[in-house]
């Protein structure tokens, strides 16, 4: 007996120790890029310190000059706001697209991978291409407008203090829109047909059906659109690079453009820190809203 | 009963990719094309195309560099994520304490974007000492949540009876890994690949925090330095954008399944 | 237990032929270019009426941004054919210059790759100026 415990305990501890040994790579990463930033960034942002000098406690300083004296903050908290704000516009079009593509149209697959194909390119790629259709003097968009007899002068959009940001999320919906489509693909491909029959026996309405069955079942495909296109608004630094750097002024200043800006442009590790960690609150309180109002449980229905 | 027309959704459905598809045509034209791409009014057709462009793009800018860059951070990429979650994903499918803590810990890491850890990632990367080399742009895309849990559900679907045979002929945990689950789970890796390949690929703000000098610089870096260098009337920053553009098309369209099957298997298990 | 591997479905498999048909064709065109990159350019310079001028000057502009700035000459022989040859380029102009003024149009050189070896259409030589 005393024998037949110990054999047990030594397998036990080595299935343990193999199981701790098969997830400690995969877990060192994550702690190491994930974990210990998010602490370390809350530690930094209540202390000054730079490269050279130690770190010293200040509390809620930083906190406060971003509150209170930083205009660039305000207007790029607004920016992202707007950004995120926007993405229920992309979503809506490619529900559109994807109900089209759903039904056993011939050529459907075709049309997929088309509108698919901008999602897998490199977002650095993207803003040039939009830069340049947005180009007033070699771009597509100033050529229709002006031989379409709308505008006369070519119009400047990415120099424009009101356009700038809608052109920004504009170039954002064309690489966003297939893959919010494949989701929302996915999704309505999991709704039992016999739902459909059912109703349809009923003598429901197409229309009615849509929201009374499409749209309940499609909440948590939705769900994963809003998180994404709220995740969105923080990707998309390199958009924001390479079309207008967050000019002109600010207009296009993202968080995480301003972030990027302070930490390693000023070399403020310690307000980027302060910043980054009012960008992760803000998506945190905007993820359990986006839960909230999609009826709690990431939108999954009880059967 | 009678079935809708269907020509009405064709026709929308060709006006949407036609819309789509505009911003490749018309970069794709600029970067052909003969003339000042300055010229108003910009013509539909390339005029006089020629693909010198290309030749001059080559010339240019170190584009092996470039390439062989962002292809050996990839190549470690992907191999750090087969590797590392393979046997994550191993582990989660057998019991032992604390495996709830463990779960949700990864998935509270999947909370955490990448975005939000920049600045301490970037001290702790030049702490170190792998600043500016391929192994520190690498490093964080070493391994990725999602692809974990594929993996886990892909072990999990190998029938018990396989795994017992097997231990019972002696073979170690690694082997029952590599010799029994990893065959089975060919659609896990293919998806696993695809993904890492990706994101590493696309990946920018990272490797634009790490490298310090041109000569680590990864394609899309390239991209962007050459954007600020010079504004000439040929189209070789457009040549220079279809360059960098093509590997990766044709890897997706190679690829579609895989890709598209391992976003929605990260979406359906959210 | 593990199955073997089927070598012909793997052939067939599109993950397969597609990066060695790219291989092969990369392979290819190094050698191409491995042939025939030792720098020679080669032309001949005709007047209006397409007899070969010997003794002409042919100067080579390269490119440097923007402009282009002369760099080489080069004198047709009696067939009134020129050559240079180590030329490390892919791009530049050419021009043909005879003493008595004429001049040929400038013609712009695009190689596929560095130190193509190319044999250019004839410069014609012009009017002479007043």
């Amino acid at each position: 007996m005393q024998h037949q415990a110990s054999w047990l305990h030594r397998k036990r501890t080595r299935d343990v120790a193999l199981v701790a040994c098969f997830l400690l790579p995969a877990l060192t990463i994550f702690f190491l890029y994930r974990i210990l930033p998010l602490g370390w960034n809350l530690w930094l942002s209540f202390h000054t310190w730079s490269p050279l000098k130690p770190a010293k406690w200040i509390g809620l300083e930083h906190y406060e000059e971003m509150l209170l004296d930083d205009d660039v903050f305000w207007q790029a908290l607004t920016n992202t706001l707007i950004f995120i704000g926007a993405s229920p516009l992309a979503i809506a079009a490619a529900l559109g697209i994807a109900l089209l593509v759903n039904s056993d149209l011939r050529g459907a697959s075709v049309y997929r991978t088309i509108v698919f194909t901008s999602y897998p390119l490199m977002t650095v790629a993207v803003g040039i291409i939009w830069r340049w259709l947005y180009d007033e003097r070699g771009g597509f968009i100033n050529y229709v407008l002006r031989s379409s007899g709308v505008v006369d002068e070519p119009v400047k959009f990415l120099q424009s203090f009101d356009l700038a940001l809608a052109c920004v999320i504009l170039a954002e919906f064309w690489q966003v829109l297939g893959f919010f489509m494949i989701i929302l693909l996915t999704g309505l491909q999991s709704i039992p047909q016999h739902l459909y029959e059912a109703a349809r026996v009923d003598g429901v309405p197409p229309v009615a059906r849509f929201f009374r069955i499409t749209l309940p079942l499609l909440r948590p495909s939705i769900f994963l659109c809003i998180v994404v296109g709220i995740l969105n608004s923080f990707t998309s630094f390199d958009l924001v690079y390479v079309m207008t750097n967050g000019g002109p002024g600010h207009a296009t200043e993202l968080l995480i453009t301003y972030i990027y800006k302070s930490g390693f442009g000023q070399t403020r590790f310690d307000y980027a820190a302060a910043l980054t960690v009012v960008q992760f609150l803000l998506l945190i309180v905007l993820t359990w809203l986006a839960n909230r109002l999609s009826g709690g449980n990431a939108g999954a229905m009880e059967r | 009963m009678r079935r809708a027309p269907t020509w009405p959704r064709h026709a929308i459905m060709v006006a949407v990719c036609t819309l789509m598809l505009i911003p490749f045509y018309w970069v794709v034209k600029t970067s052909l094309t003969g003339e000042n791409i300055y010229a108003y009014p910009p013509r539909i057709l390339p005029q006089d195309p020629h693909l010198f462009s290309y030749v001059d793009v080559w010339y240019l800018i170190p584009f092996t560099r470039y390439l062989l860059n962002s292809l050996i951070v990839t190549a470690m990429a992907i191999c750090g994520n087969l590797l590392f979650n393979t046997a994550a994903g191993y582990a989660l499918t057998k019991d032992f304490p604390a495996k709830r803590w463990v779960i949700l810990l990864f998935l509270s890491c999947m909370l955490i974007p990448f975005q939000a850890t920049i600045i301490p990632a970037y001290l702790i990367t030049s702490w170190l000492g792998v600043l500016n080399t391929h192994l520190g742009i690498a490093l964080p895309l070493l391994s990725t949540i999602i692809c974990i849990f594929v993996f886990k559900a892909s072990f999990e679907a190998v029938p018990k009876s396989l795994i017992d045979a097997a231990r019972i002929d002696g073979l170690s945990e690694w082997r029952i890994v590599v010799r029994i689950m990893l065959p089975l789970s060919k659609p896990a890796i293919a998806t696993n690949v695809i993904l890492t390949f990706i994101w590493s690929w696309n990946a920018f703000m990272w490797p634009l925090i790490v490298t310090r000098t041109a000569d680590m610089q990864t394609l899309p870096l390239g991209l962007a330095r050459f954007l600020s260098v010079m504004e000439n009337t040929t189209g070789a920053l457009y040549a220079f954008v279809v360059m960098v553009l093509v590997p990766g098309l044709a890897i997706f369209l190679m690829a579609q399944k895989e890709f598209i099957r391992g976003l929605t298997s990260g979406a359906t298990k959210g | 237990m593990s199955a073997g591997i089927d070598w012909r479905a793997m052939v067939r498999h599109r993950f397969f032929y597609v990066p060695v048909a790219l291989a092969i064709l990369t392979a290819g065109w190094n050698a191409y270019v491995a042939a025939y990159d030792d720098g020679l350019i080669e032309g001949e310079v005709h007047d209006a009426a397409g007899k070969p001028i010997p003794g002409a000057t042919v100067i080579f502009f390269e490119r440097n941004f923007v402009n282009y700035q002369e760099k080489f000459r080069a004198t047709t022989d009696a067939a009134g054919r020129f050559r240079f040859t180590d030329m490390q380029v892919h791009i530049g102009q050419l021009e043909a210059r005879v003493e008595d003024g004429r001049r040929s149009e400038r013609f712009q050189m695009n190689l596929w790759f560095r130190s193509q070896n190319v044999q250019l259409p004839p410069l014609v030589l012009g009017s002479p100026r007043a």
